[in-house]
């Protein structure tokens, strides 16, 4: 079996979790998180093959092309998912979250996959840089999912509206705890990420930590690390420390666009010679 | 020989529909009248009694005998004089079901779908005791084990939906549902302040939700240790009301006082205290003691009062509703193929007896025949002879059961065959009124007894096998698909 057909496999399977996900909402029996943890975690299993395929077929593999970027977003996106719903049973976050990893999993079967190959072996520490950094942009932003649904709900509390998304959203305290459960866990996959990266670009001779996309990732690092400083020290929660997630969610964002420009492939490894290859 | 369940299943009861309490509680039966009660039953021409009283309801489940001429007439005797209440009291409030509606009609109370509260609980316990009271006075046949099996069966069934245990239908469950919305509520501290009757009931909710602490605080000491004592709870000061509002998770407020008790500024200053932890507010006092400000001015309170808790257990009862309407012609359809399952068992059990019937008759001539000179090879063409005269002489007899449980004439044809046969038919033995079609395939596909070898018997006079239970050995239902 091809990379390309276990993709559209996890695609089927994404699609079938984010409609259990929405349907959940008012069909009694999709009203469990049972249904979207095996629709996404089969997905996510399929993705994970295809991926381990690609990589088998070309050890020097970048990951450095537009689909395939997307398609390792949605990767983690799906990864992180899972997670909080493993430790949360928030099965309303589905419908936030998996729509989004559908729409990646579409781009990376439609935009292109024409990866930039060095032709040498990559650094050793370049799988472990890309997978943290992904699992950290995955991580941080299903916390700031989280935290969307935090906001809802207060909004919904403090208006006692009591609707149908108010009944299916969980209690206030357990979206915050999964909120910083995943950014705990995305800043321990940020810190690694940076850390080797700092170590690649040591050995690449190459400048590091004033290159925008690492000023936005030392931003979106200390902000969530304030976060979590903050909550330890019960100064920062509740609605604030949702906002904070959010802000920080925004510089996820910033980081991601900065270090992998969809438009310029090419752009993330300029400095190293380009050889198509198919994913 | 009994009459058909259709006819022979009565129920006569009334309820919260129509009695009031006044009229419920005369004639309402302790458990130590139930043996008593169930003898008198039995005695006025019923097989099988069973009597759920609850204080919603008092019903009288009985399956009546063929000679009894008016089993409705009887039951209600039974309650006048058991009571010593005169029938033209309770009458207009009876209702007198019988067969399919009295089946149907027991499967929905005991699902809690004729209950006061939608989808409640206690019913099924009190159903299942019933029951047990039955059984054990030797009151309980065939067809009560069989109906009350099923419904309990059917009422795990209705409760399994999510619609039913999801939704809150009381004011206490709602307040409930509001605080697990902020918070798991197991292990939460909670205040309650005045002594209202209303704050009785959320109290206990809050209890069985699992809170750990609960304070109580009253203008009057008095009241408030009363309370405390009553409720399980620990009294404490209403003038350190602030440090109360830092310690507790849900404050409760159910007092007379005319004016604000809690204001903005004693939740400031606890929240000072709280290091971020969530205060849920519950006001159910008219007029409101709780300022409905707080949750604008204190980010992390919240305030809800009565008409928010009657919201959620409006909207609960309108889902529980959704949900009984989606149940009740399950239930009705269920009932039908209960009494299918019951009434095909009357028309199988005939035939079964019939064919037993010409067997022992076959094999005691067989047995009055000195066959010790006979070669082996004559004695068995005797005895094959003698099983082809039997299938014979029964196809007959059998094909007309047949017709006549498809016209849906089974009773009496079963009743005709038993009388013309001198058979005796189980005291459960019913008519079939559209069972038809699956009696064909009972006869011809039933295992004969033991003593007749299967291969010998033609089809259409082979012996019936005892139709499979509806109630396992171990009292568990058996599957849907099992009963049809």
């Amino acid at each position: 079996m091809s990379p390309e057909l276990l993709s559209i496999a996890a695609l089927v399977c994404f699609i079938a979790g984010t409609t259990a996900a929405i349907a959940g909402f008012r069909v009694e029996m999709l009203r469990t998180s049972a249904w979207q943890f095996g629709f996404v975690g089969l997905g996510l299993l399929l993705k994970t093959a295809a991926i381990g395929m690609t990589c088998a077929h070309s050890p020097t593999h970048f990951f450095n092309s537009p689909g395939e970027i997307a398609a390792l977003l949605a990767w983690s996106l799906a990864f992180s998912f899972l997670v909080a719903l493993a430790s949360s049973s928030a099965r309303s976050l589905g419908a936030l979250i998996l729509p989004f990893v559908v729409v990646l999993m579409i781009l990376s079967l439609v935009l292109s996959r024409e990866g930039v190959d060095h032709g040498m072996s990559p650094s050793r520490y370049l799988a472990p840089h890309i997978l943290a950094a992904f699992l950290g942009y995955g991580l941080f932003l299903t916390a700031c999912g989280a935290s969307v649904l935090y906001l809802e709900q207060t909004r919904l509390l403090k208006r006692k509206m009591f609707n149908v998304i108010f009944r299916d959203l969980p209690s206030l305290e357990r979206l915050e705890r999964l909120e910083i459960l995943c950014a705990w866990l995305g800043l321990a996959a940020f810190t690694v990420a940076i850390a080797t990266g700092a170590i690649m670009a040591n050995e690449l001779n190459r400048p590091f930590w004033l290159q925008p996309k690492m000023i936005a990732t030392e931003l979106t690092w200390l902000i969530f690390a304030a976060l979590l400083v903050g909550r330890a020290v019960r100064r920062l929660n509740g609605r604030s420390a949702a906002k904070f997630v959010l802000a920080g969610a925004a510089l996820v964002l910033c980081t991601f666009l900065l270090s992998h420009p969809f438009a310029r492939p090419q752009a993330a490894t300029a400095n190293v010679p380009a050889k198509g290859r198919s994913a | 020989m009994s009459e058909p369940v259709e006819d022979a299943l009565r129920i006569v009861g009334l309820s919260h529909h129509k009695a009031p309490v006044s009229l419920r509680e005369k004639l309402a039966f302790t458990p130590h009248d139930l043996r008593s009660a169930l003898g008198s039953v039995l005695a006025r021409g019923f097989n099988e009694a069973a009597i759920l009283s609850t204080c919603n309801r008092v019903e009288v489940i009985a399956v009546a005998r063929s000679q009894t001429a008016d089993p409705f007439q009887e039951i209600r005797k039974f309650l006048s004089e058991f009571h010593q209440v005169p029938e033209q009291e309770f009458t207009p409030a009876l209702y007198q079901l019988k067969g399919l509606e009295a089946a149907r009609h027991l499967f929905e109370v005991t699902a809690s779908l004729d209950s006061q509260i939608l989808g409640e609980t206690e019913i099924l316990a009190q159903s299942k005791e019933a029951y047990r009271a039955a059984a054990e006075h030797q009151a309980c046949g065939p067809v009560l084990h069989k109906v009350f099996e099923r419904s309990f069966f059917l009422s795990k069934e209705v409760r399994s939906d999510g619609g039913i245990s999801r939704s809150q239908a009381s004011v206490s469950s709602a307040a409930v549902a509001l605080a697990n919305k902020l918070f798991d509520v197991k292990g939460r501290k909670v205040l309650v302040v005045g002594t209202g009757e209303m704050a009785s009931g959320i109290v206990r909710a809050l209890r069985s939700a699992g809170v750990s602490e609960i304070l109580v605080a009253s203008r009057t000491e008095e009241r408030a240790k009363e309370f405390a004592a009553r409720e399980g709870g620990r009294p404490c000061l209403m003038q350190n009301l602030t440090d109360h509002l830092a310690y507790v998770d849900i404050v409760l407020v159910s007092s007379a006082a005319p004016h604000y008790v809690i204001l903005p500024e004693h939740i400031k200053t606890a929240m000072a205290h709280r290091r971020g932890r969530y205060l849920c507010l519950i006001d159910i006092s008219v007029p409101r003691n709780v300022d409905p400000l707080i949750p604008d001015v204190v980010e992390d309170a919240y305030v809800y009062d009565i008409d928010d808790l009657e919201e959620i257990a409006r909207e609960g009862r309108r889902e529980r509703e959704l949900v009984a309407q989606r149940w009740r012609p399950r239930l009705a359809e269920e009932a039908r193929e209960l009494l299918h399952a019951l009434q095909d068992q009357g028309v199988h059990d005939a035939a079964r007896k019939l064919i037993a019937h010409a067997a022992a008759q076959r094999q005691e001539i067989l047995s009055q025949i000195n066959t010790s000179n006979m070669d082996p090879r004559a004695r068995e063409e005797l005895a094959r002879a003698m099983e082809r005269l039997q299938g014979r002489l029964l196809h007959g007899p059998l094909e007309m059961l047949k017709q006549a449980a498809r016209e849906g004439e089974g009773s009496d044809a079963a009743a005709w065959v038993s009388r013309l046969f001198k058979l005796e038919l189980d005291p459960k033995v019913i008519n079939d009124k559209d069972g038809a079609a699956s009696i064909d395939k009972k006869i011809e596909c039933s295992a004969p007894p033991p003593e007749i070898p299967a291969s010998k018997l033609r089809a259409g006079a082979g012996e019936a096998r005892p139709p499979r239970p509806l109630i396992s050995d171990s009292g568990e239902s058996t599957p849907r698909q099992a009963t049809s």
